[in-house]
């Protein structure tokens, strides 16, 4: 890295970092789509949602290794930083739902989960779109209102995914585990959400 | 002859095999009585619970029992409707009736309506553990009389004693929850909804969004698909549930056949027997 690039930073590494990180998170976003969609059918996605967890962290790593060697960044170290993490957030609690719905033994999905899934994906859509338009702090205010719209879909559908499992007589076994596949499905949700107010401040910041 | 061969499946018991240790609920607020008969039955290794109040007929089909005993007195002057709704919906389930003096009306009322024995308080634990074992013993007999032979319905076998069903002489290979499914659709002829499916083979109430009945109904049926290609067995009532009715295929055209002439078309609706191989 000469001096030039150091003082004067095009900031195209992590640009373009965050491009592959968005691309990523809508890979496992629509790998666990399918895999809900078709439960158990396609079980063995989980294996492939868990390459695009590695796959995140090499990406996050990648970064915060850029950060660490560059003096001057084309934007708030701060902000690369929480951006980073809000993506890695959003692979890491889609793969846990995909490793948990082996490790619980979970025979087949519920239907809300499948519309969890299917929310996620479009949410990562919007991310994936959003990102390279971060390189000339472009307005992505129609991706993050969508994404917001998303959300607030996904917290209505949580809450009632949740009331359903305490009807009188279920399984205790059925509600243990999807309850906790809820919360995990709902925080993968809400890392998008995060990781779009970061973008937002970002544009905000530097236009 | 379609609906002959649909009729043929409709049979027998409707409840879940119990489970091989007996389970046995006991209703009554006889605190010494019943601590008396727990002791004896733990030595038993029977499995028991304790109930002080009437359970509705919907949770006893859940606790999949092995017997009922219950002191009518607890239940009050409903105690008839309460024990007409029980035998009717559990038909397979040993009731005893264990309570203090009655009349001969009371005891032949509640007889006549579907209870297998009632004993007279004070009575010994011993005792009513034997009556308990013998309307046990009535029904199993029963039960076997019913499931020997086997339910036939289009070229599927179904054998209860075995939980299998065959083609010719070749298994199927269902496993016991797949097999659960397909004994309980084969004797109904109604469409049976998810739910009752859901509670029946899994002895839970079914969590609203719960695909589990989908996910199964369509393993049974691509087993059922591949042991017996030319026949259609589980239909889905979309948004109700699932039927059962053996029908031969009309698109399925046999790889020996020749390939269908077009006055052939309607051949379904005069249905003479299964497709050649």
């Amino acid at each position: 890295m000469g001096l030039a690039e150091i003082l004067a930073p095009s900031g195209r590494e992590y640009f373009a970092l965050f491009e592959q990180a968005g691309a990523n998170v809508l890979r496992a976003a629509d790998l666990l789509d399918q895999m809900l969609s078709s439960y158990p059918d396609r079980r063995e996605l989980a294996s492939d949602i868990l390459v695009c967890e590695h796959e995140g962290d090499r990406i996050t790593h990648d970064l915060i290794h850029h950060l660490n060697q560059t003096f001057v960044t084309p934007i708030d170290r701060e902000d690369i930083y929480r951006l980073a993490g809000a993506l890695d957030n959003i692979v890491d609690y889609t793969e846990e739902v995909a490793d948990y719905m082996g490790l619980y033994r979970v025979e087949a999905p519920m239907a809300q989960a499948q519309q969890m899934a299917k929310i996620l994906h479009r949410s990562c859509e919007q991310i994936a779109e959003a990102l390279p338009l971060l390189r000339g702090f472009q307005d992505i205010s129609q991706h993050t209102i969508e994404i917001n719209r998303l959300e607030n879909e996904g917290d209505r559908l949580t809450r009632e995914a949740m009331a359903a499992l305490f009807d009188n007589g279920i399984d205790p076994m059925v509600v243990i585990r999807w309850k906790d596949l809820y919360e995990r499905l709902e925080g993968a949700i809400d890392a998008t959400e995060d990781a779009a107010n970061i973008m937002e401040n970002i544009v905000i910041k530097n236009r | 002859m379609l609906a002959g061969s649909s009729e043929q499946h409709a049979s027998s018991a409707s409840a879940p095999p119990p489970p091989s240790r007996p389970k046995l609920a006991l209703i009554d607020r006889d605190g010494g009585f019943m601590q008396v008969l727990a002791r004896r039955l733990d030595e038993r290794g029977w499995d028991h619970t304790a109930v002080a109040s009437a359970i509705t007929p919907e949770a006893l089909v859940r606790m999949r029992l092995s017997a009922l005993v219950l002191d009518v007195a607890l239940v009050g002057p409903d105690c008839w409707s309460y024990l007409e709704s029980v035998c009717t919906r559990l038909p397979t389930l040993p009731v005893v009736v264990c309570t203090g003096p009655s009349s001969v009306a009371q005891r032949v009322r509640g007889l006549r309506l579907g209870v297998d024995a009632w004993v007279t308080k004070p009575c010994h634990p011993e005792e009513l553990i034997c009556v308990v074992e013998a309307a046990m013993r009535r029904h199993r007999r029963m039960e076997l009389a019913v499931l020997d032979p086997p339910t036939v319905a289009g070229e599927l076998m179904i054998r209860h004693e075995l939980h299998q069903a065959f083609v010719g002489e070749i298994s199927v290979g269902l496993t016991a929850r797949e097999f659960e499914i397909l004994a309980m659709v084969v004797q109904s002829d109604r469409v049976l909804r998810r739910e009752e499916i859901y509670e029946r083979v899994w002895g839970y109430a079914m969590a609203h969004g719960d695909r589990s009945v989908d996910v199964f109904v369509r393993k049974l049926r691509q087993k059922l698909r591949a042991a017996s290609p030319g026949w259609d067995y589980i239909h889905t009532h979309f948004g109700v549930g699932y039927r059962f009715a053996p029908l031969p295929d009309p698109s399925f055209v046999s790889s020996d056949e020749p390939v269908a002439q077009p006055q052939a078309t309607r051949s379904h609706l005069v249905y003479t027997g299964p497709p050649a191989d």
